[in-house]
Order: structure tokens, then C-alpha cells, then sequence
């Protein structure tokens, strides 16, 4: 043991402070950093210090936890090679549902459970066809998507259902020492998932499943119940997210969370997620999450209208990828 | 055959495309039509297509890399007289291959290259096929073989196969003791791969019985193949061995990573462990263990998914082509290893093409052809003539075991 331990060391001789100073100038994080830098400064220029104020900044964090919770979700999804289209769908679904419980009179510490357990079952429904039928995820989730958006609306007769569930209304816009309860949710949930994926058995799964699906069986990989752990674990915190949104908005909206996924999606590719599996972190995400919320946040600053605020989403999205693709491709050639 | 573009301003004129396109074709002598779509052919036309590509821009050389990878040994005759006319033409060819045959059959000069470096330049008509490897390696193959450090005690049989049926398998029965290295010898298609494929749980057995250490097992997935201390090396490393993105240490780990979580999280320290001693112990070439397996040449990538296997105490490795597309170097040093496992008594199997690795490194080797097996011969009666008699067994009028 001893013996070993010596090795190691001879063998990484930089190790300690020095060891990190490189590793994070290697790292693939350190574009995204300054890029999430260059966002902060240019706002906070042009609207006078109130970028970076504490209220603005809650702001921020609030507006990220819905779409948090569903990247996590995506993430692991993407690094697969996976996609799941249905999250927005799953969200107002599960929201609206809530709604409706919570006015019968059920209390939210029944209510959630039971809407993220339907989650769990949707997303069991995705795997399904994924694993099972063998359908394209992007196909799958694309019918499952349709499906939960058009529920949304059935079992609320087209109508929002509007709560007045005291507890459950705290759940969204109450505070613990300052911070909005979601945001502590998603801080939780996210650190959780970090550990997931970085070091648990499970995580790595994920990246060897994407990295090579065939070598990955060989070796003894189960991956039919992975994708069915990782959309079951999408749609019950697309349905957690959904309690949210109801919450915050004190109604279950049928409509709400409409391309919920398309903006998860977009904050994990940011964060350098790839789409094609294999490469990714959750770190990575959370700074595309930034990227994106704050990008976002500061447009509303300074009154852009929403409309470009949109079209602005997108050619952040191909920047973002440029940069990325002429940086890979600058390290390549050396 | 529309793979062949020419535009013309605008819309494309398909007549005068298919009129070129079919000029080149008949330039090449070959039996098909421009219309024909390029799926439909056959691999080697498909390959000539990508030649007739490159002859179109009108080149001066055209570099092939292993263009003979995937072709039957008709189709390596067409292509080569395709590049005899190319050479004809006043084309330079530079020609990448590890078939010493291929070298002699179309070259004029030869340029060895080792770990990178140049090492020769050698006219091949003044040179033979063990100057070059004796280059390659500073050894020759047959003494690699005559110099390897056998295994000469074999313990009790470690994997017994009875009456096995799969996808193209028809009733296959072996045994294999500790500490033997056994030899699958036979034509492409034989059912070799197929035959430990079942064996494995990678494809369903449909009938048969597998014994291990004196039990009666029952595989239906890897995984509990992996549990019963089967291994596997597929034949195709880039597609069904390695994670290319990943690092040699997370590939090494592979099999075991089960073995090496502490509560709930995989234990670093241990994994680093693990992939050092597999580093050290198959000698692989990389400057540290958190590089990225696909930058390493095929040697060392080989060299890491025994290693993995090797880190799950395996009391039966089954090898697949373990040395297709290697270099010479790493080649030598597989076969060694090899025998080094049949030393901890391990039971070996090897499938292989190759004859002379088959003959130079098994104790005892089994030839199989259209799913059976059709010969047995130990390494010191085994001729290629011998071998190749039974692996065509069905053509030769079903001469049986």
C-alpha cells in the first residue's frame, strides 16, 4: 500500500496547488468562465451596479431553478447520447395536477411525492419505448411530449386552476435566511447530482454507456436499466419543477413550462455537454446555466423586449459553440 | 453511382453525369453501372468508388492506409490491379499496410517506420519479408515464437462447452484446462467469434450446456458472465472494446468498478491503484493513466483492455484477434503476455487468422468451419496445410473429426 502510494506521487510529480493552477487552465471550464465573466461585467457596465445587486441576483437564481432541475435531468441524459423532449410537457402536467389535488383538500406533503412519483412513471413510459420498442429518444419523447401537453389541458378543462393552499404557496415564494425555498431545493438537488455523476458507479456508467455503448455491454453495463433510472429521474424532477412553477405563480398553468426542455438543453450544451455522449459535467451545466439565466436576466435590465430576447438565446447558443469548436480545434492541431 | 458529382451551373445535368461518371467506370473495367447506387455494391466497389473520387481531381499521388481491411481475397486482386493501372498512369502510390504479403505483391520501395521514427528505406526487390520485420521489431517472428516463455503446467479443466447452439454455432463441445492456451483456427465465418459470443451472454445461446470449474453455469448477459470470472476481448477494439473519450485509468477500471466503491463512491485511490499496476504490468506506453484511451496507437489500446480484464482475476480470458491491426512490436509482446496468464493458470483461448500466431502461441488448437469444429491438433503437429485442410473441411467433402 505504502509502496503504491510512492509511485503515485513520483509518478505526478506537480501535484498540490500548482497541479490545480494548471488543471484549471487546461480545463474546459475556463472558457465558459470567462465568457460568464465577460456576460457579468458588460451588464453590470450597462445598468449601472445593479446587476450584481442581491435582490437582482436572487432574481437570477429563482428564475434558474425550474429550468435547473430539468438540466440535471438532461445532462446525464445528453452525455448518454439520449435527449428527452417531454420535461416542459411533464412540468405543466405535473403542475396542474398538483393544483387540482391540493383543492381537494390533500396536503403538498402528499401532493409532491405523488406527482413526482407519476413523473417517475412517465419517464418509466419514455425508457419504455426507448429500451423496449427501440424507438429514437428524440422520437419517443417527442410523442410523450405531445401526449403530457395535451393531458395538461384535459384534466383541467383548458382552464387554470387557481390555488389558494397556503403551505403550498410558501413552498414558492417563501424564504429560508433570505433565500427563496426553490432555489434552496435546486442547490440541494444539484450538489447531490454532482456527487452522482462525478463519483459514483452510476455516474461513470453514464459516460462510458455514451462514450461507447457496445464496449460498454461487453464489459458487463447494463445500460436498458440506466436509461430507465435516468427518465425516470428527468420526469420526477420535471414533475418537482412543475409543483414549482404552480406554486410560484399560485395557479396550475396548462400551458406553463413551454420549451422547458429546449432551454435545459441549451444550458447543458453551453456548459459543454456534448450531444453526440461521452463528454460533459454537471459544473459545466451550472455555468451554462448562468450563462444563459444571466444573459437573460440582463436583457430584462435593460428592457429588451421579450421577443429578442429570444432571438438573442439562440446566437448566444452558436457563439457559445463557435468558440468551443475553434478552441477543440486549436488543441487538436497541437 | 450519383457519388461521382459534377455540377453545372445551377441544376445538375444527370445525363452528362452519368456519361462521365460511367467513362471513369469503364476506364477502371469494372462491372457495374453509374446508375447503380452505391450501397448496393459490394465493399470493394464502394472502395473503388472512393478511388475514382480521388482519380476524378486528376492527383499525383493517392495514399491508401489499410485499404485491404475489409475485403475478401477477390477483391484485393481487383483492387490491386486497379492501382497497377494507376501506377500505369503516373501516379505516385503510397501504400500503408501491415500485410508483409500485400508489400511484396505491389510495391517497388519500402519505408519501415517504428514508434514514429523512420527506420529504413529498402528497395523490395532487394529485401524479404523477415529483413522488414526483423526491422520493425530488431527481431525475427520466428524467434519470437521459438523465445517465449511457455507454461508447461496445465492445472484441471477450467471451462467445459457441451453440444453448444447459437447463430451460426452448430453443436460445439471443448474443454479447456487451467492454465492452457487453446487456439481457434478457421475461416472468417466459421463461428469462432459467434461460438464465445454465447459463451460470453453477448448473444443468446439457444442450446448447450456451459461448465465452470466443474459446474453448470447459465449466462444470459455479460455481466454474469464477468461474475463467473468469464473475460472477453471483442475483435473489434475501436467499436466494441475501448471508450475512446475516456481515460485509460476509467477503461481499466471498467470491469471492476463494482469492487471499487466505499460507500456508494468509487474509491480514487484504489481505482488509481489498479490502473497503475495494469499500466506497469503490460507495459503500457502512455505518460500517465487520465490520458484519453483513442490517443494511444492500437498496441497500447489492446495492451489497456487486457488490462482491464486482467484487473477482474479472470479464470478464463477468451481473446478475439488479439493482434489485428497491431504493430509487430506490440504483437511480441502479446504473445508473451499471453503465456504469462497461462503461467497463473489461466485459461486461454485465442481466436486468430493468422496462422502462424495461432501455431507460434497455443498449446493445442481447435479449427472450426460452418459452426462445428472439425479438427483438433497440438502445437506440435500443426501445419498450416494441416489447419487450413480442416478450416475447409466442407469444401474438401466433409472430412470430419
Amino acid at each position: 500500500m505504502t509502496q503504491t502510494k510512492q509511485t503515485l506521487k513520483q509518478e505526478n510529480p506537480n501535484a498540490g496547488l500548482s497541479a490545480i493552477v494548471t488543471r484549471f487552465f487546461k480545463s474546459e471550464k475556463l472558457g465558459l468562465l470567462l465568457a460568464l465573466l465577460l456576460i457579468i461585467l458588460v451588464f453590470q457596465a450597462l445598468t449601472g451596479g445593479k446587476y450584481l445587486s442581491q435582490a437582482n441576483l436572487i432574481n437570477i437564481m429563482i428564475a434558474m431553478a425550474v429550468v435547473g432541475l430539468v438540466t440535471i435531468g438532461e445532462s446525464f441524459l445528453l452525455i448518454t447520447g439520449k435527449v428527452d423532449l417531454s420535461p416542459g410537457s411533464v412540468a405543466a402536467f405535473s403542475g396542474v395536477l398538483a393544483a387540482i389535488l391540493l383543492n381537494q383538500g390533500l396536503s403538498m406533503y402528499l401532493v409532491i411525492p405523488i406527482v413526482m412519483l407519476l413523473g417517475m412513471g412517465i419517464g418509466a413510459l419514455n425508457a419504455f419505448l426507448v429500451n423496449k420498442l427501440k424507438l429514437e429518444a428524440f422520437i419517443a419523447t417527442l410523442a410523450t411530449m405531445s401526449i403530457f401537453r395535451g393531458m395538461a389541458y384535459i384534466i383541467c378543462g383548458g382552464k387554470a386552476v387557481f390555488l389558494n393552499d397556503k403551505s403550498f404557496l410558501t413552498f414558492g415564494a417563501g424564504r429560508l435566511f433570505g433565500i427563496p425555498i426553490p432555489v434552496i431545493i435546486f442547490v440541494i438537488i444539484f450538489a447531490f447530482f454532482m456527487v452522482v455523476l462525478s463519483r459514483t458507479r452510476f455516474g461513470r456508467n453514464v459516460y462510458m454507456i455514451g462514450g461507447n455503448a457496445v464496449a460498454s455491454r461487453l464489459t458487463g453495463i447494463n445500460s436498458n436499466k440506466l436509461l430507465l433510472k435516468l427518465f425516470m429521474m428527468t420526469s420526477a424532477l420535471a414533475a418537482l419543477g412543475g409543483c414549482i412553477m404552480s406554486a410560484r405563480m399560485s395557479s396550475g398553468q396548462p400551458m406553463s413550462s413551454e420549451g422547458l426542455e429546449f432551454d435545459a438543453v441549451t444550458a447543458a450544451v453551453l456548459g459543454g455537454v456534448a450531444m453526440g455522449g461521452g463528454i460533459g459535467s454537471l459544473g459545466g451545466a451550472l455555468i451554462g446555466l448562468f450563462i444563459m439565466q444571466g444573459f437573460n436576466n440582463g436583457l430584462m435590465m435593460l428592457n429588451v423586449p421579450s421577443f429578442w430576447q429570444t432571438v438573442s438565446r439562440g446566437l448566444l447558443l452558436i457563439a457559445a459553440l463557435s468558440f468551443d469548436f475553434l478552441r477543440n480545434r486549436r488543441s487538436k492541431l497541437k | 453511382m450519383e457519388d461521382i458529382p459534377t455540377g453545372k451551373g445551377g441544376l445538375i445535368d444527370f445525363k452528362a453525369l452519368n456519361r462521365q461518371a460511367q467513362e471513369i467506370i469503364d476506364e477502371f473495367k469494372l462491372p457495374f453501372k453509374s446508375t447503380a447506387r452505391a450501397r448496393d455494391l459490394s465493399v470493394a466497389y464502394q472502395q473503388m468508388i472512393e478511388i475514382m473520387k480521388a482519380y476524378r481531381r486528376k492527383p499525383k499521388i493517392i495514399a491508401f492506409d489499410e485499404p485491404t481491411a475489409s475485403l475478401s481475397d477477390a477483391e484485393i486482386e481487383t483492387l490491386f490491379g486497379i492501382i497497377h493501372s494507376l501506377k500505369q498512369k503516373g501516379i505516385i502510390i503510397l501504400y500503408v499496410s501491415h500485410r508483409m504479403k500485400e508489400i511484396f505483391q505491389i510495391t517497388d520501395e519500402v519505408v519501415v517506420l517504428k514508434d514514429g521514427k523512420f527506420v529504413e528505406h529498402l528497395r523490395t526487390a532487394e529485401t524479404d519479408e523477415h529483413a522488414i520485420i526483423r526491422r520493425m521489431v530488431g527481431r525475427d517472428l520466428g524467434d519470437i515464437f521459438n523465445n517465449l516463455s511457455r507454461n508447461d503446467k496445465k492445472g484441471d479443466v477450467v471451462l467445459e462447452v457441451r453440444h453448444l447452439i447459437a447463430d451460426n454455432v452448430k453443436d460445439v463441445s471443448f474443454t479447456l484446462r487451467a492454465g492452457e492456451v487453446l487456439g481457434f483456427a478457421g475461416l472468417v465465418g466459421a463461428g469462432r467469434t459467434e461460438t464465445m459470443r454465447a459463451i460470453f451472454g453477448a448473444d443468446a445461446l439457444k442450446s448447450g450446456e456451459v461448465w465452470l470449474k466443474g459446474e453448470a453455469v447459465r449466462v444470459q448477459y455479460p455481466e454474469d458472465a464477468i461474475r463467473l470470472g468469464l473475460a472477453l476481448c471483442p475483435e473489434d477494439r475501436k467499436d466494441q472494446g475501448i471508450v475512446a473519450r475516456q481515460s485509460v485509468k476509467n477503461n481499466i477500471s471498467m470491469a471492476i468498478l463494482p469492487s471499487l466503491v466505499r460507500h456508494g463512491l468509487i474509491d480514487k485511490k484504489a481505482e488509481a491503484e489498479v490502473a497503475n499496476k495494469g499500466k506497469r504490468d503490460l507495459n503500457i506506453r502512455t505518460p500517465d493513466i487520465d490520458k484519453r484511451l483513442g490517443e494511444l496507437s492500437g498496441g497500447n489500446q489492446q495492451k489497456t483492455i487486457l488490462a482491464r480484464w486482467l484487473a477482474s482475476r479472470p479464470a478464463v480470458l477468451i481473446l478475439d484477434e488479439p493482434t489485428k491491426g497491431i504493430d509487430v512490436g506490440s504483437k511480441s509482446e502479446i504473445y508473451q503476455i499471453i503465456c504469462d496468464l497461462s503461467k497463473q493458470q489461466i485459461g486461454v483461448i485465442v481466436i486468430s487468422s493468422e496462422l502462424t500466431e495461432i501455431m507460434g502461441v497455443c498449446d493445442r488448437i481447435l479449427v472450426m468451419c460452418e459452426g462445428r469444429i472439425t479438427g483438433e491438433i497440438s502445437r506440435e503437429d500443426a501445419t498450416e496445410h494441416t489447419i487450413l485442410t480442416y478450416a475447409m473441411a466442407d469444401m474438401l467433402g466433409g472430412r470430419q473429426q
